[in-house]
Formats: C-alpha cells, structure tokens, sequence
C-alpha cells in the first residue's frame, strides 16, 4: 500500500536572517528553503554558531531586536483553516493568534524558561484560556489532562508548584505539555534535552514521538547532536555557517553522507561499539579554500568508515597499555571518602540530617591512567572531584596522594601539593577572568609555584604551552572574549598544564562544547597524556566520552560508587542495571537503529 | 514565620541595645551641661546639685546607663513608692527584696529637660505628621517612579529614556537640604501667588475659630522635596531590572505562547521586574518613617526629625535618645515587614 499524500504545513523559501553592523551584513541564515509535512519530524543538526536557532525564532518571527530578516525571505504557513498565509512581516495580532497555537516552541533552558513567579500550571493554562477560550476551570481540568499525557509525576501537585520545585527533565515535560496545549500543527523544540541528563533525554523524546504519532503533530527538532536525529527524525538537514550543506533522509545522511561536513560530524562523535586511539575530528575531512569556499580534504580518509578503522584501537594494544598503568604503585589513593552536606531545617527541629554527596567511596588510581566517572546530574561526582582536591572539605575518609595524606595537611603543604593536582571546569566562558590577557591567566599559577626563573622565561613557556593546545602564540596578549568556547577551553587546559602537574581532574570540561570540537579537545587531552604521563580524572555525564578517553570507569550513583571496570567489559556486561539504563539511554545512531526506529514508524503510521 | 519574625525580633533587640549604648555615651562626650541650661539664672551650686541629683547626671556613668535601661525596659525592677508608682504606671508583678518590687510597665522614656513633657508624648504628638509626610512622599515615588522606569526600559536608547535617565541622575545627586530650600523659596515664595502654596506649614493648623483643620496643601512641597531622592532611584532600578527580565528565557516564552505585548510586559515580565523595586521602596519607606531630618526642618514640618533637632540643639538628652530607639524601632520593624512582602513577591524566598 502507498501512504498517503502528506500534507504541506510550512514552506520556507530563500529565509535569510542578518545582523548588520555598519561594515558588513553578517548573514547568519543563508537563503534556507525547506519544506515541512505534517506528523513529519524534520531535524536541524549544527554547531554552535550556524544559525539553527535564528532559524527557529524566524519562523516564530521572535527574532531579536537586532536581526534583520532578509525582505525575500519567505515563510509559507498552511494553517487548520485550510488559509495559506506568508509569516513574514505578518501583523502582530495575527502572528499571536498563530503563536502558541499552529506553532509552539521548547527552548533549550527548561531551568530559566520558565517564568518564576507563576505557578507551571497557571503558565500551562493561560496558552488555553487564550487560544481556546477556555474559563479557568476548563483550563485547570485540561492542563492537568497534559501533565498526564506528559507523563508528569502527581500533576495536580506539579499544576501549583512553582518551576523551582520540580526537577529540570519535569520543566521540559511542562515545557511541552504548554507547547502541546493547543495541538499545534507545528512543533519547534531548539535543543530541548541538550541540557538533561541521558536518561532523562531518552523519556523525553519518547514523549515527543508519542505526542507526534498522536495528534500527527510536525516537529522541527534542533539538535548539534547526530545521536538524537537519529532517535527522532525522519529527515535531516545539516546546518554550516548559515547555509543547508546536506538535506535527505536519516537513512540516507547515516548511510551515504555527501558532504565532508557530514561526514566529520558522523565520525568525530565518540562511539560505543569501538575503542579508537584518536578520534576522527572535521577538519580531517574538509578545509577552506582560498576563496573562502568548503572543499573536501582528500587523502586522510575517504568514508566515515575508514576513518574509524584507521584509528580504531586492537585489543592486544589494550591490554599492553593496561599492564603497563598496574606496574607502578597508585598515585591516588582515595579510602572511605565521605562529603555530606547539612541541610538547613532551621534552628529548633532536632537532629541534624544530611545530603550524602559522596558516601563512602573508596578507589585508586594509577599514574597514567584515565579515570572516567559518571553517572546523573546530582550523584556527587562533581563533589567527588572536588573533595580530593579539598576544594570542598570531606566530612571523614582519607585521600592519599603519593603515599602522603592530604586530609589534614596544614594550609601551606596543601598549596604545595595543589601545584601536582589540577582542575579544568565545565564552563570555559565563566572560569577565565575577563579582564585578564590569556598570557597573565595562565602566567599567575607559574609565578605562584616559581616555575621559571624570571618573567621572560615564563613567557616563553606559556607561548610553548599555548602552541601544544593549538592556540597562536601570539595570543599571550590577547583576552578571553576574543576566542571561542573551544579555544577558551583549550587555554584552560594550558593553565592547568601551566605548573606541571601529575594529575588533572576534568569536570564535564567537554560537555558545553560542541561534538566537532569536543572531539579535538578530547584528542588533544589524549595526546599530551601520551606525551606527558598525566593522570586524569575525567567527569562526565556523557558515558560515550569516558568510554573514547577512560583507561577505567567508575559508574557513581546517589553519593556510591556502584561499578568500576574496564571501558569494554563495562559496556558489554554491566552488572547494575543503572549502568544499564545509563548506557541503554544513549542515542546510538548506528544503522541498525535507525533502520529499527524507521521501521516502527512506518508500522505506527498504519 | 513566626520563628523567623521572632528571631528578627531578638535581633531587633540587640540593634536596639546598642544603638542605645552608642548614643548614650556620645551625648556624654558632647560638651555642654544641661544642668546649666535648666537652671538658668539660678545657678547656685544648691540648685545646680538638686537638678543633677534629680535628673541622676550625678551618678557614675555606667550606673545611669543601667537605670536608663531598667526604665525603658517592659519588665523592670522600681522602688515601690506612690510617686514611682505614679511616674511609670507600673503593674505590680512580685515582690523582690523589701523595698523594690518587679513590674510590668510600658517604657518609660523620662522627660524631657525642656519641657517637662513626658517624652513618649513627644513622639506620639510629632509621629502623625512624620508619617504623613512618609506615606506622601513614597506615594509620589511609586506612583511617578515606576511607570517612568517601565517606559524608559520599553523605550531604551530613545531620547525619552536618556532624558529620564538624566533627570532621575539630578534627582540622586541633590542633597535634600538644597533641593528643599530651592522648592520652598520657589513654589512656596516667589511664586506663592499661583501656587497658593506656603513657604512652611503643619497638617492640622488650629483655627481660633473654626478649630482643627486639615491643610492638606501644606504637605505638597515637602512630601516632593522628600520623594526626589527615592523617585529617581526607583526610575533607575525599574528600568534596569525591567530591561533585564526582558531579556530573560521566560519572556521568550511568554511570546511564544502568542500572549500580546501588553500581558508580557504587565504580567509575565513586571512581577518579576518588581522585586528589587520592593526591596528599594521598602527600605526606603523605613529610612522616612525615621524621619527626614533636613527636610522637616526647612520647611518647619513638626515631626520626629524636627523634634530631634531640636532636642540635640538644646542638649534635651531624654527626647534625643527617645526618638533615637524609636526611630530604631521603626526601621527594625518595617524591614521585618519587608522580608515578608518580599517572600510573598518570589517564591523562592522561604522566610527562615
């Protein structure tokens, strides 16, 4: 049997959005034209920077003050009514009666899209009294019909919690419940489970495929992440630097990409069906000509597969590298460790109660090694890192590093000892002072532990440094704005390299970064391991990065270590069924996945 | 709530003592002899003796600090004698030794040196006028204040919103003592003829015929010159805030919803606005509530500020530390009140 004939909802045509300055134009969306069929999920893939979202607020037409939309640009909305209206320099009036009500939006911050003060159920059923006409009991009755359909916990308590109270996976389902209140025609979702943890992500995007098979809803889903297209979509277009370079199906972009791009971003994702020593990064397979153009990089690889191929790792080199690490004795010994954190009951309520942050842990780590430790947003392993490097005082429990207890060294060995134990942040924007050049934050550690003889001695090696994280030299004198996140980061790990340290402890350092560049800053981790020597703690809710970079895994879960084991062994036989679920909610984007989920869309679509 | 109103409350009284020791212990760093101006021409040394025995001023300094307290305390320890008993209406609660007795009174402030008034009455006469003045000048404020900041935020850049920001600079730079002489001289002299306005003048003016009578237009020049200072601020910090919510996720939100300008800006977007305005206003009204010193005094405003003035000119110790802890008392509450309002505003704020 032939499917039916699908019907249009939204046509852009020639959509350019610009930010003009006095110079230039800076067009940040290039004559995009796509199409969109209802019960269709049409995903967006890009980095950071390559107008997915401005594409998204120009077809709301809430573009920000500043961006101007190209008078060509055309955005073709067929409404329930059966009208054909063109959305762009539409009236006011009529754009919020489209609003929220043919096409509604999820943003990415479930935390701060939220108004505050106003109850998730009062914002829920103001988009109902306003579309519908509903009176405010209707309203109530409905919205917490949504919260169900949502899947929320007790929706009658969530209709009169305040968005502070609930978690960030439940801000995202009342996200959607609001966005799926009037049954729009076309849903927008810009990265809505970016900032959610795995499994949390899984929930909600199996809400979204449900809620789209059942009101045939069309969703345009922005992602930069190739896993969750593949989860969620059925056709894909991939986003550079404002222009479409590839659009097709997800069958066809997963199996037969065509343009290096794609190619890049399929093969610098880490993956968990093979080990590799280094992972493939986009400039492997494109470059920028003289005139400014994309071409393909020949030579290095020809296919996503052989890209993987070439640096997949064997396991005889594995268990070579694995003997090695076990020869010398541990650098880091951690016994018992406990971080809990009193709970503010106030003055009269009797005995004390705690959050357990880190409860009982107890590991070793070997120099050289790369320790992965994951888990959810809230298991304590942020507090983990930072009790061994007493950023946050333990409550009980040893940490030996080098054989010498660190617990209760005074003020002045402690410093000392910090120079052998570095940190490097989440948050490369917010973790280099502004108003420092790049040389003198790097600098500043050096001068502490006096590394350098003089001053011109220490500028030349943090020149050297600058250049081993692949930032120009010349860059000493520059200031953190002037680079971006990537850069920002790699200069963060210049810092931390700045003072020589043994081991380095990375929290979620990769996680705000982009998967193109994350692969480089991951490689680039690696290599100066290699070169080096370092030790590494590596934090991270991403297990398909600790899996690329970790010698050994360490699944923590409410405060407890839960499993430990080699990065192979873990994947292919968790014991715990929370390393299970943890793995299980990762967005695979193989082909047999693909073809799986296609399938069953297809058997739903009947 | 109530742990926590009681626990400012506790707080409240530990201000409370040391504003109190603090005052006491600069007024008798001052020079000055208030047994001398009380005593006038009869300065005999007999005389002399009598008042300061009578006023206690010849006791040791920590002695006079400690039956200071004892008397403005609730709970207090007296001689029991008719004339104790008649000076503080004290409620007799036990006996404590032979002599003494210990009582439940209200505090007793003394009197003044001056006039021999009690000074509780002092403030409960001036307190109407003083708050009055307050409420009138807060009013101007809010009224003019925020509306002015919104539309100076939906208007950012125009020339309207340099202007307001200009004007609302002037408002915080002009000490009030300038501004209230230019307004009085102004409005309430030169041009007194099409203002009707005086140059100074009381709520209630008693008529030799027609008896008390409410001069509502007497409040107009001081409650302005008053509200300058807190009508510019809130301009500035309704604006800065407003431009600052409106930038917010949950703006964009509100739009996506298809809610009209009005209702993002009025509903979603003000009440969020508002918090640190509150907090301002609040604190503001406290400040007033104690009394705008310079203010009431240019323009002869019969309230807290003028009393005190006054009581410092004349070394009136008894009315000076009296308004003192009572101003103290005003702001202690009223910022109390505050954090209510506050907690009722933002729901993230739990009262602790």
């Amino acid at each position: 049997m032939t499917a039916p004939p699908k019907k249009t909802i939204l046509e852009a045509r020639q959509l350019s959005v610009a930010f003009p300055s006095k110079k230039q134009e800076n067009r940040v969306v290039d004559e995009l034209s796509f199409q969109l069929f209802s019960g269709e999920t049409l995903g967006i893939v890009g980095e950071s920077g390559s107008g997915k979202s401005m594409t998204a607020l120009s077809l709301m037409q809430l573009l920000p003050r500043r961006a101007v939309l190209h008078p060509e640009s055309e955005i073709i909305l067929h409404r329930k009514n059966g009208e054909s209206i063109d959305l762009t320099g539409q009236k006011p009036a009529v754009m919020r009666q489209i609003r929220g009500n043919e096409m509604s939006m999820i943003f990415q911050e479930p935390m701060t899209s939220l108004n505050p003060v106003f109850a998730c159920g009062e914002q829920v059923a103001e988009s109902l009294i306003l579309h519908q006409g509903l009176s405010g009991k209707q309203a109530r009755v409905r919205t917490i019909e949504l919260f169900r359909e949502a899947n929320l916990p007790r929706p009658e308590k969530i209709y009169t919690s305040y968005p502070h109270q609930i978690s960030g996976g439940q801000k995202q389902r009342v996200m959607i419940a609001m966005a799926m209140a009037c049954n729009p025609s076309l849903l927008i979702a810009d990265e809505p489970t970016t900032a959610l943890d795995v499994t949390v992500q899984k929930n909600i995007l199996q809400l979204m495929n449900r809620l789209r098979e059942q009101h045939d809803t069309s969703i345009l889903f922005i992602t930069h992440d190739l896993g969750v297209i593949a989860e969620i979509a059925d056709k894909v277009m991939v986003m550079y630097q404002g222009k479409i370079v590839e659009f097709g199906s997800v069958w066809d972009i997963f199996s037969h990409p065509q343009h290096p791009y794609t190619k890049g971003l399929l093969a610098c994702r880490p993956r968990l069906d093979v080990s590799l020593s280094r992972l493939p990064t986009v400039s492997d397979f494109m470059q920028v000509n003289e005139k400014g153009a994309l071409v393909e990089k020949k030579g290095k690889y020809n296919s996503v597969g052989e890209a993987i191929l070439f640096n997949a790792e064997s396991p005889t080199e594995l268990i070579e590298k694995r003997m090695q690490v076990i020869k010398s004795g541990p650098i880091l010994k951690i016994k018992n460790l406990k971080t809990y954190f009193p709970l503010n009951l106030g003055f009269f309520s009797g005995g004390r109660e705690f959050v357990k942050a880190v409860d009982n842990v107890s590991f070793e780590v070997y120099p050289g090694e790369a320790i992965g430790l994951v888990g959810e947003s809230g298991c304590g392993k942020t507090t983990l890192g930072r009790s061994i490097l007493k950023l946050v005082e333990p409550t009980s429990g040893f940490v030996f590093f080098e054989g010498q207890l660190i617990n209760y060294m005074k003020k002045r060995q402690l410093r000392q000892m910090r120079k052998h134990m570095q940190i490097i942040f989440q948050d490369p924007y917010s973790s280099l002072n502004p108003r420092k050049t790049i040389g003198d934050t790097i600098m500043e550690p050096m001068k502490q532990y006096k590394i350098g003889r003089n001053k011109n001695e220490r500028i030349e090696r943090v020149m050297q440094l600058l250049e081993k994280v692949d930032i120009p030299r010349d860059s000493f004198y520059k200031y953190p704005h002037e680079f971006s996140g990537g850069q920002r980061q790699r200069i963060c790990i210049a810092r931390a390299l700045a003072v020589e340290p043994k081991l380095i402890i990375c929290d979620e350092s990769v996680s705000a970064l982009d998967v193109s560049v994350q692969a480089q800053v991951l490689n680039l981790l690696n290599d100066l391991k290699n070169e080096f020597n370092f030790t590494y703690i590596f934090i991270s809710h991403d297990l398909s990065v600790v899996k690329f970079i970790a010698d050994r895994i360490l699944v923590m879960k409410n405060g407890k270590l839960v499993e430990m084991g080699y990065p192979d062994a873990l994947f292919a036989r968790p014991k715990e069924p929370y390393t299970r679920s943890l793995i299980d909610a990762i967005p695979k984007g193989d082909l047999e996945d693909i073809k799986k989920a296609q399938l069953q869309r297809k058997l739903s679509a009947q | 709530m109530i742990k926590f109103v009681a626990r400012r409350l506790f707080y409240g009284f530990l201000i409370l003592f040391g504003v109190e020791a603090v005052v006491f212990l600069l007024f008798h760093a001052l020079p000055g002899d208030p047994v001398a101006m009380l005593a006038g021409q009869r300065s005999d040394i007999a005389t002399r003796n009598e008042i300061a025995s009578e006023l206690g001023l010849d006791q040791p300094l920590l002695k006079q600090f400690i039956l200071y307290l004892n008397d403005q305390s609730f709970i207090s320890i007296h001689e029991n004698t008719p004339e104790n008993q008649q000076k503080y209406e004290y409620n007799p609660l036990f006996r404590y030794d032979k002599d003494y007795v210990v009582a439940l009174k209200k505090p007793y402030l003394r009197r003044s040196f001056q006039s021999n008034k009690k000074v509780t009455e002092i403030i409960s006469e001036n307190i109407e006028a003083t708050f009055w003045l307050a409420v009138a000048a807060l009013f101007i404020a809010v009224i003019i204040g925020i509306p002015f900041g919104i539309a100076a935020a939906l208007k950012q850049n125009s020339w309207w919103d340099q202007f307001l920001i200009a004007l609302s600079v002037v408002g915080i730079s002009v000490p009030s003592f300038v501004s209230a002489v230019i307004i009085s001289l102004l409005f309430g002299y030169y041009l007194s003829d099409y203002t009707g306005l005086n140059l100074t003048g009381q709520l209630w003016v008693t008529h030799p015929l027609r008896g008390r009578e409410l001069h509502l237009e007497n409040i107009i020049l001081p409650a302005i010159t008053l509200g300058i200072r807190p009508l510019s601020v809130i301009v500035q910090l309704t604006r800065s805030s407003m431009l600052d919510v409106l930038t917010q996720d949950y703006i964009r939100t509100a739009q996506a919803k298809g809610l009209g300008k009005f209702k993002v800006v009025f509903k979603h977007a003000l009440k969020n606005a508002l918090n640190p305005v509150v907090t301002a206003v609040s604190g503001w009204l406290a400040t007033l509530m104690a009394g705008a010193f310079f203010v009431e005094y240019i323009f002869d405003w019969k309230g807290i500020g003028f009393v005190t003035i006054k009581a410092v000119q004349n070394l009136d110790f008894p009315v000076v530390i009296g308004c003192t802890l009572f101003i103290a008392t005003v702001f202690i509450i009223v910022n109390i009140l505050v954090d209510i309002i506050y907690a009722m505003l933002d729901p993230k704020v739990r009262l602790r």
